[in-house]
């Protein structure tokens, strides 16, 4: 235990990161969900793009999804960026965002899903009522399907962001220096593998039961307004 | 049917646009292209973590041979220098996808290698040697040097991914048990922890950074040094895309005078009890 | 940036033989799981707090820290301690493949007993009522009534959890375990391909997902009353 005095700031550092990445990730993943949701309500070939994406992200290995981030999102870019201007230097991702966009895809894929049931279950009646009143679309999906659709869509949700918590866990794969890799280094020179990766698992611990309880509150706001 | 149609279809607008526009700020936001020619600054990908070529001192700092090398280089040539930390296996792709100009990391000049990049005249030898806990009494070699296959039943190695042991293990015992890991550090936790009965790697580092500490002690080398060239080349040298031999020449000169003035020799010695570059200058003179 | 199909063509094989070893470690682990779980439902079903205070600290654990740090502390952090190096279970614990069945084992068991107890609590106390006023003992209640019906209630989560284990075994190339993405990751290595190679893993993942997606939608059918 008393090897883990000398590290904690190197620890706090990195927590300080995890969190940092955590909530870009979540961030982009409730746009994704949003997005997705409303690509696949929209039918045509955006549904099925959606649902390509669905499938893809959900289906696949967490840990694989970072790796081809790592190998092949730069790549990608760079050549997207060369297609613009053929003169264009290498277009870098640096590992911060590879990873926050690699893991909000794959929590971004659940919630799509999440958000394509929590909009169908918004009352029709209020939509209509919206377009009668004479609000635009973009008025309509946030100033009435959103905040109907959230209530709904919150407890799941609230499952797929405590997943997308863990997943910042594996961004160390792609040379990202948080929590984990501090913890390798600490091994390699303390010697003590289980202290410093139990130390992990405890911050992470704490980490997901603050989002729960976090998330929870929400729950309860959201249905503040229905009788108990 | 109507009322969820009327759910449905003003999504399709007003989803478009946000979809558009996020792209566009997307793209925007995280493409960072970097400088590519002009200037001259190079930058060099770099492992980091690699006790004691290339690592980070207790300031954060980068250090080591591979560094320093790297800094002499840049200062012969007349270009600055700029580090870049890419992990091990990721090496040469990313060399390949333009994240940085040189490859300066310990990295064997091999064949294999050869045909995706190219290799200035080495600036350190190659080696590879056996380690095993001392009272495993491994023999693995004959009188004559050769490695006996069939010492290795029963033996688990653990080598790196994508190194030159690996290249020449499967040449010699393409049977053996191997475990392969993405970094030093995890293959010395499995040897201490047994899971591994040898690994196979720098005898140089793994004297530095395992042999000669608390953890490593009861582990020896085990066997001779291995210096085959066509596994291990012929030495360590700056990798860099194919294409740029005036950059090549520019370098190997560098490289050259390097040893010959004794720079090689004194960065050398930093950090070991002898010298680590190769006596005779090797490259195209 | 050109896709070499010769590459993927040449990984097949090997990707192959990860395969093998991928299907073993998802069902020893799936049934490592299903093990844990059945004592560790029953325990957080019991009124009794000592009973259900370690199994909710298990579930909370086990469901709120990432795999992947349960893998290491599992595979590094054990090895630490010497005197178990000296027990006979070391020659268990030794291999990477039982390392990573007791780690996903005790992450699947987590998640299938909240499943299980929630199926449990989930089928109507009025059936189990009714089960009792017809004179049924509490064993046939819960093994005729209760259990049927949260075994459907549990299907589609449980669903999930084989995917979730399908994509968990990826991590244990992290600990020299040669499964699909071991190796997809050595031979990325050798032939500077890393796209191609992922990308075939990937394929791959994506077919086994999907195979248990069928297996599971199949399952709840047949379970399903006549509606």
């Amino acid at each position: 235990m008393g090897a883990l005095t000398g590290w904690l700031d190197e620890f706090a550092w990195g927590a300080f990161l995890i969190l940092r990445v955590f909530l870009v990730a979540a961030a982009f993943t409730l746009v994704f969900g949003v997005v997705g949701a409303a690509a696949r309500l929209s039918g045509g070939v955006w549904a099925r793009l959606a649902g390509v994406y669905v499938t893809v992200f959900r289906g696949t290995p967490e840990l694989l999804v970072l790796l081809l981030f790592y190998f092949g999102g730069a790549v990608t870019l760079t050549a997207l960026a060369r297609l613009a201007d053929p003169g264009a230097g290498f277009v870098d991702i640096p590992p911060f965002w590879a990873g926050a966009l690699a893991i909000a895809l794959i929590a971004g894929a659940y919630a799509t899903e999440t958000f394509r049931g929590a909009f169908l279950g918004v009352a029709p009646g209020q939509i209509e009522a919206a377009r009668a009143l004479g609000l635009a679309p973009w008025a309509i999906l946030l100033f009435v399907r959103l905040p109907q659709a959230w209530r709904i869509a919150l407890p799941s949700l609230g499952n797929h962001l405590i997943g997308l918590m863990k997943d910042t866990a594996l961004v160390s794969v792609i040379g990202l220096n948080e929590i984990m890799f501090t913890a390798k280094m600490a091994t390699s020179v303390t010697g003590q593998p289980f202290t410093m990766f139990a130390a992990v698992a405890v911050i992470y611990l704490a980490f997901t039961t603050a989002l729960s309880a976090a998330l929870a509150a929400a729950e309860r706001r959201a249905r503040r307004h229905l009788a108990r | 049917m109507a009322a969820l149609s009327l759910t449905i279809m003003p999504l399709k607008g007003t989803a478009m646009r946000l979809l558009a526009s996020l792209l566009g700020a997307a793209l925007l936001a995280v493409a960072a292209p970097s400088a590519s020619r002009a200037a001259e600054t190079l930058r060099v990908g770099t492992e980091c973590t690699y006790f004691p070529f290339n690592y980070r001192t207790d300031a954060g700092e980068l250090a080591g041979y591979d560094v320093d090398v790297a800094r002499e280089i840049g200062a012969r040539i007349g270009a600055d220098i700029a580090f870049v930390c890419q992990e091990w296996k990721g090496m040469i792709p990313a060399l390949l996808a333009g994240k940085f100009d040189l490859i300066v990391a310990s990295m064997s000049i091999t064949t294999e290698r050869q045909e995706k990049i190219d290799f200035s005249a080495p600036y350190r030898v190659s080696i590879g040697q056996f380690v095993a806990a001392r009272d495993l009494n491994l023999t693995l070699f004959d009188a004559d040097g050769a490695l006996m296959p069939a010492a290795l039943e029963g033996v688990r190695i653990g080598l790196e991914r994508a190194s030159t042991y690996e290249s020449w293990l499967k040449a010699k015992a393409p049977g053996a048990d191997v475990a392969y890991y993405d970094s030093n550090e995890a293959m010395y936790l499995d040897l201490k922890a047994g899971r591994v009965d040898a690994i196979m790697t720098n005898p140089m580092k793994a004297y530095l950074s395992f042999i000669s500490k608390p953890d490593g002690a009861g582990f020896e080398v085990v066997g001779p040094q291995l210096e085959e060239e066509a596994y291990f080349g012929a030495g360590v040298g700056v990798g860099l895309r194919k294409g740029h031999d005036d950059l090549k020449a520019r370098i190997d000169a560098a490289l050259k005078a390097m040893t010959e003035d004794g720079a090689l020799a004194e960065f050398g010695l930093r950090h070991f009890p002898f010298t680590i570059h190769p006596q005779a200058w090797k490259g195209a003179s | 940036m050109g896709f070499d199909l010769a590459i993927v063509a040449e990984s097949l094989p090997r990707l192959a033989e990860g395969l093998a070893l991928t299907l073993a470690l998802i069902a020893a682990s799936l049934a490592g799981g299903a093990l844990i779980a059945g004592p560790a439902t029953w325990a957080l079903l019991r009124p009794s707090r000592w009973l259900r205070s370690p199994a909710r600290a298990y579930v909370w654990a086990f469901r709120g820290t990432p795999a992947l740090v349960q893998l290491f502390v599992i595979y590094y952090g054990l090895a630490q301690f010497e005197w178990l190096r000296e027990t006979s279970a070391w020659a268990v614990l030794r291999e990477p493949f039982w390392c990573c069945v007791l780690a996903f084992s005790l992450n699947s068991g987590a998640y299938t007993a909240e499943i299980l107890r929630g199926a449990i609590a989930g089928v109507s106390d009025e059936q189990a009522e009714a089960a009792r006023a017809l004179g049924l003992s509490r064993g046939r209640i819960f093994r005729l009534v209760v259990w049927p019906q949260a075994l459907r209630l549990a299907l589609p989560p449980y669903g999930n959890e084989v995917v979730g284990m399908i994509k968990t075994s990826a991590l244990a190339s992290t600990v020299t375990l040669a499964e699909i993405t071991g190796v997809a990751e050595t031979i990325a290595a050798e032939t500077f391909a890393p796209y191609e190679v992922f990308l075939s893993a990937a394929i791959i993942y994506l077919a086994l997902a999907w195979a248990a997606e069928r297996a599971v939608a199949a399952a709840e059918h047949r379970r399903s009353w006549p509606q």
